[in-house]
């Protein structure tokens, strides 16, 4: 495959065309099932924000309604995105993929200056008038976008050079990341560099060189106190579950454990969740929205959710298999494994199965660079299922 | 690539997957359903400590707004027995003891005290400074179950003004709990337990409030989650007027000290005069003005709870009985101040009308009576031909013999309980229902109720029928009657203001902190008495003269006072309680004309109502009226009952 010529011509040739008997056309392969678990969860994460949200808010003398109504708005604006993003070819993307990259890693460089703004201790916001721009989100979907482009069509083979550019495209950006610092979203990066290599085709050797090389540079991280204090014992807390201090890093876990048990089988009900109302759970609408679901709906509702998020995972898995080319199953690939890392991380985190990073729960974490970048990535994958057949 | 290729690697990203999806399924069964109950348990203990904010208890006023019951914060220690081992107590309180500057056996004296709460922590000691508060947080380690903070008590900025009425507050019993059940009381709770307190305790408590505070594992709290604000209870404005209350209790213990020592008569002991009550009504709103107690105790005593030896202080029958409130409870015989009863069944009988005389020798012997049937004057005076108004004034007690064997004699015409009923009507022997708990009935003699008694326990009650001799006596408000003092001033209220008969108010309204009015207090009608004009006119005219016409009782101890500016219309009584010494009473209203104000003294072992209880009398009618402030209670000297 000669990479960036076929693309274009198909492009141009097909990509904007298509009269109502084409049976190939793009919008006649929209993936119903995939949009409408989106939107199921996107719903479910604006009753869950306002649940989480509105007695501090009235508490604070605001709004109860706000934060929903926020939120309400990210997930109209990322819809519109996932619209945008589905409609463009996505093999237009190769040429794209540089010049967005390297604008990713402006702007994950330019929030480490002092126009980003500093919020519990790391500087990975931009404030935009009443709303906040979070770098960080749309960074993974480019990383995705920029290491996609680089591989698919490069061969079969991958050899230790093409390895290594890779690995290089997703540094830079994560570097960048861990420096604000923004833990739980290196994290993603790293995932999602795996990822895309194991599906771009590394082989077994390079993955192993690769585990053995991380796994000496997590114990040199935690030796050389690199990490800030509250870093390292978020990290290892839910390995401490024993010794229950319940100030630091490990009163959240218990705390937030807790209110996942509150639930039981069935919940308390929407809205009747107590520790959700009296505000036990620190971060509750962003990192812990979970606890929400899981004191309010309970099990059933846990585990539903869980089915959505794998009817999600599931069609990107599909469509993945069903790509027409390299670029559209390694862009599945890398979407899929940032929703699978968020939302193992998230939930994982709340049960007590994964350290604490502030990472938040696709579609249902409150905040608006998140939800949008998921949409936008989601109308990418859809985007691969539009065209499989042009 | 080739077509495997890819699938094999997509396959392996799919087992992958699943694998973390089935962990997050497997740790979601653990937590929700496996061990969900252990976990929830653990939440609910954890984090989180319910705080109870008490409300400030309203506070109560006098007419005028000024503060008789307020709050004060008093830094208080107490143990927690819940939380103290009985072995560990000893050792602890040894080392408390030191720090508080107390010795020990105090501390395990009131920690063992039978009247502890076994709920509530129990105070061992009241009012310790800061710093030493201070200290005992530091050291909590060692001195685990002592509690030390600072609460509101009750203060009475008045001193020991009132202490009868107010009452006090106090944990609430199980019993008071029953019967307030459904009304928001808790085990614990600080309740009004007697007087205003305990009357008005529904609107004094107000609701309190909670605060919710999330705690480490020390129990340190780390942050306010929830707040409740407490609501503060409501103010109670008495009726009463703490001048007027002031003058009373004053003029009250300063009478019976006066007249302590006196000898009633030359060859008669000394008079012990301890004992005594004053009340002032309002006649025309059916309120109360004073109620004063004589001998009386400071209500700062219950601040903490009253321990055993505070209890048996305040019921010393050496001391007086100080927590008996004579006004309501204490049971006299009211002599010549029921000859208005006796004068009123006459006159509305028919047995005699206004202008009636007799001729008072001195004495009275019953016609057809054999041995013991000659009554005499208080001290063998004669006054000559007398009608009812003047035999009121000059009390002659050969006056209203006369009545009593009369309306005896015809009792087959004018019914044989004349007197009685003129009594029952005005409420003689019957609670007045004034708010305060404990109010006694006393009882009116009638020949059902000697008969029934008799039936019931003819040992105790040997004679089972009623003579001519009950009539006589009861004519001049003797024998088997008994009646409190809050009782005579009510019947003197009904007579004086034409017949309204009142439940005597104790508050005017419930109002805020800031004086807007919550509620009204209306006054309690109990009833309309046909108290004839005449019949009202008469008495009160014989009342008048007792103070202004040579010969009246009244007039020695109201000489010199303004009575053309402010007529005051009085009774004396001087009645025999043997095997003690006679009873001075007075009970008097005014001013004449409009009558308002009723003031009822009754002193225990005074001596004569004139010479002893008048003059009490007379001090209270000067505050009220503004127009005499009598630095002591001048004595009259002489005098008759």
């Amino acid at each position: 495959m000669t990479p960036v010529g076929t693309a274009r011509g198909t492009g141009a040739a097909r990509g904007t065309g298509g009269s109502f008997r084409d049976v190939a056309a793009p919008w006649r392969h929209v993936d119903l099932v995939l949009v409408a678990a989106t939107l199921a969860v996107a719903a479910l994460g604006c009753l869950m924000v306002y649940s989480a949200s509105r007695f501090g808010l009235e508490q604070q003398g605001l709004d109860p309604r706000s934060s929903l109504e926020r939120q309400a708005l990210f997930v109209l604006v990322g819809t519109g995105v996932m619209a945008v993003v589905a409609a463009v070819d996505y093999r237009r993307l190769r040429d794209l993929a540089p010049v967005v990259y390297l604008a990713a890693l402006g702007l994950l460089a330019l929030v480490l200056s002092p126009l980003g703004t500093e919020v519990n201790g790391a500087r990975s916001w931009f404030a935009l008038g009443s709303f906040q721009l979070q770098p960080a989100e749309p960074a993974k979907l480019v990383t995705i976008v920029a290491i996609a482009a680089w591989c698919a069509g490069q061969g079969r083979a991958m050899d230790w050079r093409r390895l290594l550019a890779a690995l290089g495209l997703g540094s830079a950006p994560m570097a960048l990341v861990l420096l604000q610092p923004d833990l739980g979203s290196t994290l993603v990066f790293v995932a999602v560099v795996v990822g895309l290599l194991l599906v771009g085709g590394a082989r077994p050797r390079q993955l192993a060189a690769l585990g053995v090389a991380g796994l000496i540079g997590v114990v040199g991280i935690l030796q050389l106190d690199v990490l800030a204090e509250y870093q390292e014992d978020r990290l290892t807390a839910f390995a401490n579950e024993g010794e229950d201090d319940r100030q630091g890093a490990s009163f959240q876990l218990s705390q937030a454990k807790a209110t996942v048990a509150a639930g039981g089988l069935t919940g308390a009900g929407i809205f009747d969740g107590t520790q959700t109302k009296l505000g036990f759970v620190p971060e509750q609408q962003t990192d812990f929205i979970f606890t929400v679901v899981a004191e309010e709906l309970g099990f059933l509702g846990s585990v539903t959710l869980l089915l959505l998020y794998g009817v999600i995972v599931w069609r990107i898995w599909r469509i993945g298999l069903l790509a027409k080319d390299d670029l559209g199953r390694l862009l599945c690939a890398g979407v899929l494994v940032m929703v699978v890392f968020h939302v193992f991380q998230n939930m994982g985190m709340a049960m007590g199965i994964m350290p604490i990073t502030g990472i938040p729960l696709p579609l249902l974490s409150y905040g608006g660079s998140a939800t949008v970048t998921v949409f936008a990535a989601l109308g990418l994958v859809a985007n691969v299922h539009m065209r499989r057949f042009t | 690539m080739t077509s495997d290729g890819p699938r094999l690697r997509m396959g392996v990203l799919a087992i992958v997957v699943g694998s973390l999806f089935a962990a997050l399924f497997a740790r979601m069964w653990y937590l929700q359903v496996l061990t969900a109950d252990e976990l929830r348990l653990a939440a609910d203990e954890n984090a989180v400590r319910t705080v109870v904010q008490p409300a400030p208890r309203g506070r109560v006023l006098d007419r005028n707004g000024v503060v008789l019951v307020d709050n004060r914060p008093s830094n208080v220690v107490a143990i927690d027995t819940a939380a103290l081992d009985v072995d560990e107590r000893r050792p602890v309180l040894a080392r408390l003891a030191p720090v508080l500057g107390v010795p020990v056996e105090e501390l395990v004296e009131r920690l063992e005290d039978p009247s502890a709460s076994p709920i509530l922590p129990v105070p061992v000691a009241e009012d310790v400074s800061d710093e030493v508060l201070i200290r005992l947080r530091e050291r909590q380690d060692e001195l685990p179950g002592v509690v030390a903070r600072r609460v509101a008590v009750r203060a009475f900025p008045q001193g020991v003004l009132a202490a009868h009425l107010l009452g006090y507050v106090g944990e609430v019993s199980p019993e008071q709990l029953a019967e307030l059940e459904g009304l928001g009381y808790e085990p614990g709770d600080v309740v009004g337990k007697a007087g205003v307190e305990l009357a008005y305790d529904r609107e004094l408590r107000g609701e309190d409030g909670t605060m919710s505070v999330e705690v480490d594992a020390a129990g340190k709290p780390l942050r306010v989650v929830d707040t409740e604000a407490p609501q503060a209870g409501h103010d109670v404005v008495l009726s009463i007027d703490a001048e007027v209350q002031r003058v009373a209790e004053r003029g009250l213990a300063q009478g019976l000290e006066s007249a302590r020592g006196r000898r009633f008569s030359d060859d008669d002991a000394p008079l012990v005069a301890d004992a005594g009550a004053a009340v002032v009504l309002d006649a025309k709103e059916g309120s109360v003005v004073a109620l004063a107690s004589y001998p009386t105790f400071d209500p700062a005593v219950f601040d903490d709870g009253l321990s055993q030896a505070e209890f048996d202080a305040l019921n010393d029958p050496g001391a007086g009985v100080p927590q008996l409130n004579r006004a309501i409870q204490g049971l006299y015989a009211p002599g010549s101040t029921w000859k208005p009863v006796t004068a009123a069944a006459a006159l509305r009988t028919g047995l005699i009308d206004r202008r009636t005389t007799v001729d008072d020798r001195g004495s009275y012997r019953i016609p057809g009576c054999r041995g013991g049937c000659t009554r005499r004057n208080a001290g063998g005076a004669a006054y000559g031909r007398v009608d009812v108004r003047a035999a009121l004034a000059v009390s002659s007690d050969v006056f209203f013999y006369g009545l009593g064997n009369d309306l005896w004699a015809r009792r087959d015409a004018l019914g044989a309980t004349a007197m009685q009923e003129v009594a029952a009507e005005l409420g003689l022997g019957e609670r007045t229902g004034v708010e305060i708990l404990g109010e006694r009935r006393g009882a009116v003699p009638t020949p059902a109720l000697r008969a029934a008694r008799h039936e019931e326990d003819p040992v105790a009650f040997p004679e089972g029928g009623w003579f001519v001799g009950d009539n006589v006596n009861l004519a001049i408000g003797q024998g088997e009657i008994a009646v409190t003092p809050i009782q005579i001033a009510n019947a003197y209220a009904t007579l004086a203001n034409g017949g309204t008969r009142f439940e005597p108010n104790l508050a005017l309204r419930v109002q805020r902190p800031d004086g807007s009015v919550v509620r009204e207090v209306p006054p309690r009608i109990t009833g309309t008495v046909p108290v004839a004009p005449e019949v009202r006119d008469v008495v009160l005219e014989g009342l008048r003269d007792a103070l202004v016409v040579p010969g009246g009782t009244g007039v020695d101890a109201f000489r010199g006072f303004p009575l053309d500016r402010y007529p005051v219309a009085g009774k004396t009584g001087t009645a025999q309680a043997p095997p003690r010494q006679d009873t001075a009473l007075f009970a008097a209203v005014a001013p004449l004309g409009d009558p308002r104000h009723v003031v009822t003294v009754v002193m225990e072992q005074a001596g004569f109502g004139s010479t002893s209880a008048a003059p009490v009398a007379r001090s209270i009618f000067g505050r009220i009226s503004g127009l005499e402030q009598l630095p002591e209670v001048q004595l009259a000297n002489g005098g008759r009952g």
